[in-house]
């Protein structure tokens, strides 16, 4: 098992934003790619990317992105030595890492059992207790709402509450519950969002924490029991349960909390015998200071890019040395953040109602400058598809320190982020960088459902060269169409 | 030397004691409103009039009427730039001069009467100058709520009496105006007055005798002399005006004069100096100005009327400036182009019958009704039948001066229908809706004949008040709510005020400028009209202060209703998708009605029904809160939960269907209680 291999050709069973990151690292290691898509895919930024691309199937995904059987013929036709999956997908899939493995390919992740363990959301809440790391009280079996209303009432918590799915993560099979008559329809509504996402619907009920912010920690570990934390993150902020801004570091803990948290994260990784990298995560109770264990993300994390640009560490590149065996190449003491980083995620959504928006993108200018970087899935011409997830980029911001780091965001996102065709969330994004509750650091999971109105309302910036487009269009129609009646 | 002698800024009472010392006599220029309004349809843009602003900066004119009467609507409706953007324009070109608006006492720039609030939050918020304000009623008391407001934010009121010859409006007539004006104004030393006379009917002999006539009593007033050039002897009239003591004349440029507009100003100086009058105006400038119109005024060539010509007849039928022309575009385009004649005939009795003054809105309430009398006799009578009607009122009229009970009782019988099918606004109109008739109620068969046998109880509805006291305030804020409604985000005060005006069209305007931003406002009127013709063409221009470039690159060959265009935007060629009429709308079924289930968001119908049940049929019954789809969107869940028991009547949708927010799921059919 610790034995070298190299990989000279991955598959990345992935699309967008995922794929092109991986691919961007793949093309630094001279590591060459195999993309995968599926039919509306077939001219997707990540295909033109790759060194190779395959047809995977049809558009929905249990055709395409989640056919582990053809993802895995396609690596081996292809004479790849390994699968990375990047997030999403099949990331967290043990069965997809176990079939891979099988079939004598690398898998860039964590071992399948651990994956498997983390998987279910009430076996990992008792290891992380074993290990002694503090967790939420819950109800770990609920077989109806009577269950939880015995549970409340013998462990006296009081309102409100919170239904998870057990092979849950990313928010979905989440329902928050706020009063008795609330339980049976959210019991239902949990059970059905967790068997269609995770093809399970065991769910369990924990307390709900007010207020609470969501702080994870990065954790890389090797095939030789070395485990590194890469520090924390805050992604407090989110709708619907789906982070959108992420940073690190968390401005809402001290350097004590920090070394705390990140040192109970190495603990409950050794303990899992974890390796490759991933993400433990917290819940902080911004009233007590103390946090509790959420889960163990056993894969890529959508926003490892602002660990990676305050530590100055490739996490992905990492992931291929890790799984070719080789050690972790630096102790801990050699990593010290000096940069405070910010991630927005520009889901093709509209800001106001985050209804999914679809369509040809018809004009993409790309921030530029000191400071940011942008990890795009789609280019200007590019469709989006109504298929899969609404992330088609990233842009991340780093600076000194927080204040900075906010400007170089505000400068990516008002002067230099320009989609069209699609909405997107940028407008919504701006107006929480520049949020004096943000700015403040004074914000909880729950910021934005209570400042949407104010967040929708807030100043939206033009510039010269948006106009001029407008103005192009009118030139366009009248040059095409003549005179109007209007007129 | 300066010929400034007036500026924003200064003081009503300072501004009139300087006309006062003028030695002789100042002009408005009304280049920049009335000239485009009367020739040209109001579509002279301010792309172009911003061009003789600095000659206006320094020419010396009293004041440059550029805003107001039918400009700010025909600005958002037909060139899609506002006023208030014409006003920042103009103030930063010409901060020399005052800026005048032409305002309906009651009615202000649209086209219904305003309560109080209204004109007062309105007036409050413009940046003129000058408020020429007139009544087309002559109802002095219907102007105080724009005169207090304007006097009090300390800019120059210029009441105006609206002008015409006939022997009821006789200067006895004209100066008991006057004295109510005064009266309003608390004197003459913070006014100007303005005899409007807007068709153009003033002669040289009745003019001169109503100036000397107030000029007697009222020495110290200032008087300004407006008038249109239709019946062609405008410039002896003007002469006259001046020397009987108008110490402010409308003029325009000579190359903006068509036919039914104002005098040339180079014209106007030239005999006035000949008279021995002086007339303070940089002629330099102005001659610059006149030069300046050549450059652009043949791009409005569509815009002018195809009835060209002077037509004395005006003084008979007295329509107004431009709506004479443009009354002739109606009759053609209605097809009773040849009715003309006799509808100007009609007009010109019917205005001794329903006495008033025919500028805006009387001159729409004038033509619409006498249109529609001629219009009604020739579908019903033919030729014979529009000279049966002209007879009557001729006979009624010339023969027996309007002395009902002397025509023949078949005659009385046809009087008494003629105005049954008149519009509301001539109802509302003799029900003093707008204010008090300026010679008092028509006879009493005009009643029978507009309302039949509901005529007394109309009668006692008729009012005689003031239409300020007639129309209840407006919630202002649930006003801004429905526009904010309809346009999605808070609104600015112009854009609230642009709604107070004209709601339809303001929303309209406000989504133009959404999608096309400032096109009407930097592009040439060549290629604001017709685009850019042939690969090569461009347009360039500045936009906060960096140069701009379009480029046609080629326009293709449309294709399903679509044509891509290819247009270089400074350098970067960009491919610009341009649906055509025939682009085939995807009519997507929306719900609207409370009985009609529309998404809530757009997504996926994975389920039609619920776990329980199973899917759904049409006939089904439903009860309150029960699943009856769930739509999927970005991996979450959204159940829709019936509203109320029902049956199913149709289901709008199939299983795994991509739909679309407020799309039509469910028609049902509530259950009756038993």
């Amino acid at each position: 098992m610790t034995l070298e291999r190299d990989i000279r050709k991955v598959l990345i069973a992935n699309r967008g934003v995922p794929a092109v990151r991986i691919m961007n690292t793949c093309r630094d290691k001279k590591i060459k790619t195999v993309a995968i898509y599926s039919t509306p895919d077939r001219l997707a930024y990540h295909v033109f990317l790759a060194d190779e691309a395959v047809h995977i199937g049809e558009a929905p995904p249990h055709d395409s992105y989640l056919n582990m059987e053809k993802i895995i013929k396609c690596a081996l036709e292809r004479k790849c030595q390994a699968i990375h999956p990047g997030w999403g997908f099949l990331a967290e899939n043990p069965r997809f890492a176990e079939m891979v493995e099988e079939a004598g390919l690398i898998w860039v992740g964590p071992p399948s059992e651990v994956i498997r363990l983390m998987g279910d959301k009430i076996r990992a809440k008792k290891i992380a207790q074993k290990a002694n790391v503090p967790t939420i009280p819950g109800l770990m079996k609920v077989k109806s709402p009577e269950d939880v209303l015995h549970w409340m009432e013998e462990e006296e918590v009081t309102f409100p509450i919170l239904f998870k799915a057990a092979a849950g993560g990313g928010g979905k099979g989440m329902v928050r519950v706020n009063s008795v008559e609330e339980i049976p329809i959210a019991f239902e509504k949990a059970r059905s969002e967790a068997k269609k996402a995770f093809g399970d619907d065991t769910v369990f009920v924990e307390k709900y924490i007010e207020r609470g912010r969501h702080i994870e920690v990065q954790i890389l570990g090797d095939k030789f029991g070395n485990v590194v934390h890469l520090f924390e993150r805050e992604c407090t902020l989110q709708r619907r349960n789906q982070k959108i801004l992420e940073e690190a570091p968390s401005p809402s803990i001290d350097e004590d909390l920090r070394q705390e948290i990140c040192y109970t994260a190495i603990r409950l990784a050794r303990e899992i015998g974890y390796y490759s990298a991933g993400t433990v995560e917290f819940l902080l109770d911004p009233k007590t200071k103390k946090f509790y264990f959420l889960e163990v993300n056993t894969r890529l994390q959508v926003e490892h890019g602002v660990t990676e640009l305050i530590t100055g560490v490739d996490i992905v590149g990492l992931m291929f040395d890790i799984a070719q065996g080789k050690k972790i190449p630096f102790k801990q003491e050699d990593i010290y953040p000096n940069r405070h980083a910010i991630e927005v995620r520009i889901n093709a959504e509209d800001p106001k109602t985050f209804n999914p928006s679809f369509g040809t993108i018809t004009r993409l200018e790309i921030p530029q400058g000191p400071g940011i970087r942008v990890s795009s899935g789609v280019y200007e011409g590019a469709d989006v598809p109504p298929y899969y997830d609404s992330l088609i980029m990233l842009v991340m911001s780093a600076g000194a320190d927080r204040a900075e780091a906010i400007r170089v965001m505000d400068r990516a996102l008002s002067r230099g982020l320009r989609v069209e065709g699609v909405k997107t969330i940028a407008p919504l994004l701006l107006s929480i960088i520049r949020h004096p509750d943000f700015i403040a650091g004074n914000f909880s999971t729950r910021f934005i459902e209570e400042h949407l109105p104010e967040l929708i309302s807030a100043f939206r910036e033009k510039t010269a060269d948006d106009e001029v487009l407008k103005i192009a269009q009118y030139v366009a129609e009248i040059s095409a169409l003549g005179p109007q009646p209007w007129m | 030397m300066s010929y400034i002698f007036v500026k924003p800024g200064m003081s009503p009472r300072e501004i009139v004691k300087k006309v006062r010392e003028l030695p002789g006599v100042a002009f408005v220029s009304v280049g920049m409103r009335d000239a485009g309004q009367s020739d040209y349809k109001n579509r002279l843009r301010i792309f172009d009039l911003k061009t003789l602003a600095p000659y206006y900066n320094e020419m010396g004119l009293f004041a440059a009427e550029c805003h107001g009467g039918a400009r700010w609507h025909v600005g958002i409706m037909n060139r899609r730039e506002s006023p208030f953007e014409e006003i920042e324009i103009l103030r930063e070109l010409m901060p020399n001069v005052l800026l005048q608006t032409l305002i309906r006492e009651t009615n202000m720039w649209g086209y219904r009467p305003y309560p109080k609030n209204i004109i007062e939050y309105v007036v409050e918020r413009v940046d003129i100058d000058v408020w020429r304000c007139f009544s087309f009623l002559n109802d002095v008391r219907n102007m105080r709520v724009v005169a207090e407001v304007v006097m009090k934010r300390g800019r120059l009121f210029e009441p105006a009496i609206s002008y015409t010859v006939a022997p009821w409006f006789d200067t006895k007539y004209y100066l008991k105006v006057v004295d109510e004006i005064v009266d309003l104004c608390g004197g003459v030393d913070e006014i100007i007055l303005c005899i409007k006379d807007m068709a153009g009917v003033g002669t040289v002999k009745s003019v001169s005798e109503l100036i000397y006539a107030i000029k007697q009593k009222y020495p110290e007033l200032v008087i300004n002399y407006h008038r249109h050039i239709t019946d062609g002897l405008a410039i002896p009239v003007l002469v006259a005006a001046a020397k009987a003591g108008a110490k402010i004349l409308d003029v325009e440029e000579d190359t903006l004069c068509r036919f039914y507009g104002h005098s040339p100003i180079l014209a106007v100086e030239a005999i006035l100096r000949e008279e021995g009058i002086p007339v303070n105006l940089n002629r330099r400038s102005a001659e610059l100005a006149v030069e300046k119109v050549r450059e652009w005024i043949r791009d409005y060539e569509w815009a002018e009327s195809p009835f060209k010509g002077f037509d004395h007849m005006v003084t008979k039928h007295k329509m107004p400036g431009g709506a004479f022309p443009s009354s002739f575009e109606q009759a053609e385009k209605g097809g009773f182009l040849h009715l003309m004649p006799a509808i100007l005939q009609v007009m010109s009795l019917y205005n001794q019958i329903v006495k008033y003054f025919d500028v805006t809105p009387g001159s729409q309430i004038t033509w619409v009704t006498c249109s529609g009398i001629v219009n009604r006799y020739y579908k019903e009578f033919g030729e014979t039948g529009v000279q049966r009607v002209i007879n009557l009122l001729k006979k009624f009229v010339e023969e027996k001066k309007q002395d009902f009970s002397a025509m023949e009782p078949e005659e009385q019988e046809e009087l008494l229908q003629l105005f049954r099918q008149a519009p509301g606004d001539f109802k509302n109109l003799i029900l003093g809706h707008y204010g008090k008739l300026p010679v008092g109620w028509p006879e009493e068969w005009v009643y029978k004949s507009a309302f039949g046998e509901a005529w007394k109880e109309k009668l006692k509805e008729r009012k005689e008040t003031s239409a300020l006291e007639n129309i209840p305030d407006e919630d202002l804020n649930t006003l801004r709510r429905q526009l904010e409604e309809e346009i999605g985000r808070p609104a600015s005060e112009e854009e609230f005020i642009l709604y107070l005006m004209h709601p339809k069209d303001a929303i309209d305007f406000i989504k133009f400028r959404e999608k096309y931003g400032l096109a009407p406002l930097v592009l040439p009127t060549k290629v604001w009209r017709e685009g850019l013709s042939k690969p090569g063409d461009k347009v360039e221009f500045e936009l906060e202060g960096k140069p701009y470039c379009i480029e046609l690159v080629s326009i293709g060959t449309e294709n399903d209703g679509i044509i891509h265009v290819v247009l270089k935007v400074n350098n970067k060629t960009r491919v610009f998708e341009v649906k055509t009429p025939r682009a085939k709308k995807e009519e997507v079924r929306k719900a609207t009605k409370p009985n009609e289930i529309g998404a809530p968001i757009s997504g996926t119908v994975w389920r039609i029904g619920n776990l329980k049940r199973g899917t759904l049929k049409v006939g089904d019954i439903v009860h309150k809160g029960e699943e009856i789809a769930n739509l999927e969107s970005m991996k979450m869940e959204n159940p829709i939960l019936a509203p109320f028991d029902a049956q199913v009547v149709e289901i709008c949708v199939k299983l795994n269907q991509m739909v679309e927010e407020g799309q039509l799921l469910f028609v049902l059919k509530p259950l009756e209680e038993r």
